[in-house]
């Protein structure tokens, strides 16, 4: 099993979780989140003074999906989150060992 | 005492030969009299042997008007301690004559029949005269009389006229001005006494706790609560007693004096605990009993006045008091049976950071069906009250709640009833949908007041609506077409329209409104769901919204809607979003519309020919449009730019057309139409301020072929042009003489500044200029925030066009004592370079410094 955990664009949540639902993968968490990456945020003007934006708004959206469909599962994700310009996100892939559904205790392999 | 001066032109001081009328008084008088002595030496002068005499005194006015024939329009009142009746011995006999219509001759003649054979007999009358239509208006100048005329009692005469007088009388204004007054005359009284009733030789009637405040005390009950002296310091029976032995030793006083004499004086006190049958060997212990009853009596009436004074209703407004538990109807019957005060409580709650009490809620509830929503505001200012009931402040959530729930709100608006306890399923929505309503506004309510650092930007923004109470109706109305399941905001709209009919608001704000209402989720959907970096979705949505008002309205509306759906709705991070699409959309719209022109083909174009009046026609329309920003379609409705382009009508060099309206009453509209030159924004701006116009707002826009139109609200707070009759054509003259350069505007500007210098309120900001070539592709755009000032704007562009550079557009704001211009300059038709910039935001800094 894998963890893919993506950090992507506010207004691209939908067609994130319409690419995944494509590959039958509904199960997520979609967090609201705050940072930045190479963007590193920008200088606003509002009323003639000057204010950072250092941390900008992103949404974080994590997955476990089974290892045969990680790499789709990938591929969804960036095609459907890219713009092409800088602060488009990041997807993370992470191992995972063992997982249990807390109603039975089953465990999942 | 009452003034008897007022009847004073009827005396007739001849003396008149005793009549059978007159002796037979004579006896009557003197048997009461009698009767009264009696009582009083047996030491039973109280309240009962008072009102007996009272009554017989009543019976012998009665023999004397009837023996005067018949008196169908006159009614003579007992006022006073006569109406209360406890007169006493040798009071004076406090009266009324109150006649129906005018006084004329037969008027006079019964006056004189009735008062001369009082006189004759010895009575000592303390009489008003006066027409029932004395009595619309309020003698507010005489508060011992109107005090007097609370106890007023019908004796003889007309008893209809008595019931007009007392319909006339008792209006709540009248009472709340009786208690003001009556307030005022206790504090002098007992000042006289230096405020302790411990007198060794006190006065019966006049010291503290003595018979004067026992009155007082009745009245605050009677005018306020007439229940409060149930919840007094002293039980009610006790405060009785008080005063049955106040008037046993004042009838005391006046049998031993033999006059109207009520100062219990150390020889007096010996006599009168004797008559009063104290017991003791000594006279100094019969003494030292009475004066001991004296003070313990006397502190239970002082500890009631207190209590009442404490406790009463504090009046607010009329038939409004306020009192410890909150706001409450002084006469709740006269508030039952008039809906247009029932806001004015909830107002009154607000501005005095309380509650409306539990009765007067009840009182609306009981009767809150009889009524229909245009009853609670009949008129233009009972409209204008209940929008400036919407302006968000502490408090208004907990009002409206108290509204909602004693069914007022859904009465005043039953647009709102529609969505009471309304339910709709879905995943984010935690409370119903009037609740969800009530508390956008609450929401709206805490940023008002907040003092979270990282809020301050928003409550900025509240604080800049000039008319937030819309904000707050357009709140109230976004969701009522939730009771049908479809598309509410359309059905939200329909029902909302039928409110701003009723409210009858201006047609700007109607559509404001109504906007909001229609497009309430539009900004979420764009600030969450949207790619808010791409600038043309940020340049659609300013083109969508069209003016600053409306994008601050709309944000704050969706911050309020977002977080009245659940406490975790709104974070952080979305404030984050929408404020951004905030900042982004406020800069396209103040510094971008320079680059978006007016074309023939342009949308709203061809509703503006369509609809065009017979004295224009489509080209007149179309040239005179054509290379204005697009946002001059959005900034005026249709009348006011037919208006401009009559004004721009065959314009000559060295020209001015000028129109002035009244937008309201303190606001005023100049639209100026004239063709471009050097320092023409600066000049008119300078014509303004020596007129001492202060701009508020304002637009000033140049086409392409040099056709300047300056559009500005402006106050006038020296009446300038209310008050004089010629003022336009001299403003016009001036303003003439200045932009041909036929007149020096400096020396008419020297006086005025120096005096707006030395007036300058406290509030200081330091000043902001900053140029920016990005913004626009057109323009160096100027954004320039400082302290609100006379002359602000002539200064600033004076030093613009003193460096040589062209005013296109200018966009001017007013936020409280913040002025907020954006100025669209080129030099040379090009925009500045990066030195040429800094040369002039130096030196508008350092005139802004300067004059700041």
């Amino acid at each position: 099993m894998k963890m893919i955990k993506s950090i992507i664009r506010p207004n691209k949540v939908d067609d994130v979780k319409d690419a995944l639902a494509k590959l039958n993968i509904a199960g997520m968490t979609v967090t609201e989140v705050r940072g930045h990456g190479k963007q590193k945020g920008h200088t606003a003007i509002y009323r003639g003074k000057e204010y950072n934006v250092s941390l900008l708004p992103k949404m974080e959206i994590e997955v476990v999906v089974p290892d045969s469909l990680a790499d789709d599962a990938i591929k969804a994700i960036v095609t459907a989150a890219r713009t092409g310009e800088i602060g488009d996100g990041r997807v993370f892939v992470m191992p995972v060992q063992e997982s249990y559904r807390i109603r039975t205790g089953e465990r999942e392999a | 005492m009452l003034d008897a001066a007022a009847g004073g032109e009827y005396h007739d001081m001849s003396v008149t030969e005793p009549g059978p009328v007159g002796s037979k008084l004579t006896a009557v008088l003197a048997a009461a009299r009698a009767e009264l002595t009696a009582d009083v030496r047996r030491g039973a002068g109280g309240r009962a042997a008072l009102e007996r005499y009272s009554d017989r005194v009543d019976a012998m006015l009665r023999q004397l008007v009837a023996a005067g024939g018949p008196s169908e329009d006159v009614a003579i009142v007992a006022l006073g301690g006569y109406g209360r009746r406890h007169l006493c011995l040798h009071s004076d006999i406090d009266l009324l004559v109150l006649f129906g219509g005018r006084i004329g001759a037969a008027e006079e003649q019964f006056l004189r029949a009735f008062l001369h054979p009082l006189w004759d007999i010895g009575v000592v009358v303390g009489h008003q005269v006066r027409e029932l239509d004395d009595f619309r208006t309020l003698e507010a100048d005489n508060p011992e009389f109107l005090l007097a005329l609370l106890d007023a009692r019908p004796v003889a005469g007309a008893r209809v006229l008595f019931d007009r007088f007392n319909s006339l009388f008792h209006t709540p204004e009248t009472h709340a001005h009786i208690l003001t007054s009556l307030l005022q005359l206790i504090e002098e009284r007992h000042s006289r006494f230096n405020a302790t009733l411990y007198q060794l030789e006190p006065d019966v009637k006049e010291s503290p706790g003595a018979l004067r405040d026992l009155a007082a005390t009745r009245t605050i009950a009677l005018l306020t609560d007439p229940l409060l002296l149930r919840r007094g310091p002293a039980d009610p029976a006790r405060f009785d007693d008080a005063e049955d032995f106040l008037l046993r030793v004042r009838s005391a006083l006046h049998l031993e004096t033999d006059r109207n004499l009520n100062v219990l004086s150390h020889e007096l006190q010996e006599r009168t605990s004797d008559l009063l049958g104290y017991p003791g060997t000594e006279p100094r212990q019969r003494v030292e009993r009475l004066m001991s009853d004296y003070f313990r009596n006397a502190r239970i009436v002082s500890r009631s006045l207190e209590w009442a004074r404490k406790t009463a209703p504090a009046p607010v407004g009329p038939n409004l008091g306020l009192s410890r538990d909150g706001i409450r109807f002084l006469d709740p019957i006269q508030a039952a049976r008039d809906p247009s005060m029932w806001i004015a409580a909830f107002q009154a709650a607000i501005d005095g950071n309380t509650e409306v009490t539990e009765e007067a809620l009840s009182c609306i509830q009981q009767h809150v069906d009889r009524y229909r929503a245009d009853d609670f505001f009949p008129d233009e200012a009972s409209r204008k009250a209940l929008l400036r009931l919407l302006r968000p402040r502490a408090g208004l959530y907990a009002r409206l709640s108290e509204m909602h729930d004693c069914g007022l709100l859904g009465r005043v608006f039953p647009e709102f009833q529609a969505i009471s306890w309304r339910v709709v399923r879905d995943f984010y929505h935690k409370y119903t949908v009037d609740e969800h309503t009530l508390l956008t506004i609450r929401s709206l309510e805490q940023l008002s007041t907040t003092t979270d650092p990282y809020r301050q930007r928003l409550r900025n923004v509240l604080n800049e609506l000039a008319e937030p109470e819309l904000l707050v109706l357009s709140l109230l109305l976004h969701d009522v077409g939730k009771w049908r399941d479809d598309d509410h905001a359309i059905e939200s709209v329909r029902m909302a329209r039928d409110v701003v009919d009723r409210l009858h608001l201006p047609d700007d704000a109607r559509d404001t409104v109504l906007f909001l209402i229609r497009h309430h989720l539009r900004m979420s959907l764009i600030a969450f769901r949207r790619d808010t970096e791409d600038p043309d979705i940020v340049k659609d949505f300013a083109a969508f919204i069209g003016t600053e008002q409306r994008l601050k309205m709309l944000t704050l509306l969706t911050l309020a809607d977002v977080q009245a759906v659940s406490p975790e709705t709104l974070t952080p991070w979305k404030e984050e979003l929408l404020w951004r699409l905030y900042v982004d959309t406020y800069n396209h719209l103040t510094q971008r519309y320079g680059d978006e022109r007016i074309e023939r083909s342009q949308a709203g174009v061809d509703d503006l020919l369509a609809q065009c009046p017979p004295d224009l026609d489509a080209q007149e329309i179309t040239r005179f449009l054509e290379g204005l920003p697009q946002r001059y379609l959005q900034l005026f409705p249709h009348e006011a730019i037919y208006r401009h382009v009559r004004l721009a009508r065959g314009i000559q060099p060295d020209e001015v057309h000028l129109s002035i309206e009244r937008q309201d009453s303190s606001v005023w509209t100049l639209a100026v139409a004239t063709l471009d030159k050097p320092y023409l924004f600066s000049n008119i701006c300078g014509v303004l301020s020596s007129f001492g116009m202060n701009i508020i707002r304002g637009h000033a826009l140049t086409n392409p072929s040099g056709l300047v139109l300056d559009v500005f609200q402006f106050t006038d707070d020296e009446r300038f042009l209310e008050l004089n009759g010629d003022a336009q054509q001299r403003l016009l003259h001036v303003l003439e003489n200045v932009v041909a350069g036929r007149e020096e505007l400096a020396p008419r500007l020297r006086g005025r500044e120096r005096g707006a210098l030395a007036m300058r309120s406290g509030m200081r900001f330091p000043p902001v200029v900053r140029a920016d070539n990005e913004a626009s592709s057109r323009y160096t755009i100027l954004d320039i925030v400082a302290t609100n000032a006379l002359g602000l704007l002539y200064r600033i562009s004076r030093v613009i066009s003193r460096h040589g550079c062209d005013v296109d557009l200018v966009l001017i704001a007013t936020e409280g004592e913040k002025a907020i211009d954006v100025f669209h300059i080129t030099k040379g038709g090009s925009k500045l370079t990066e030195s040429e910039q800094q040369e002039l935001t130096t030196d508008l800094l350092r005139i802004l410094e300067e004059t700041q």
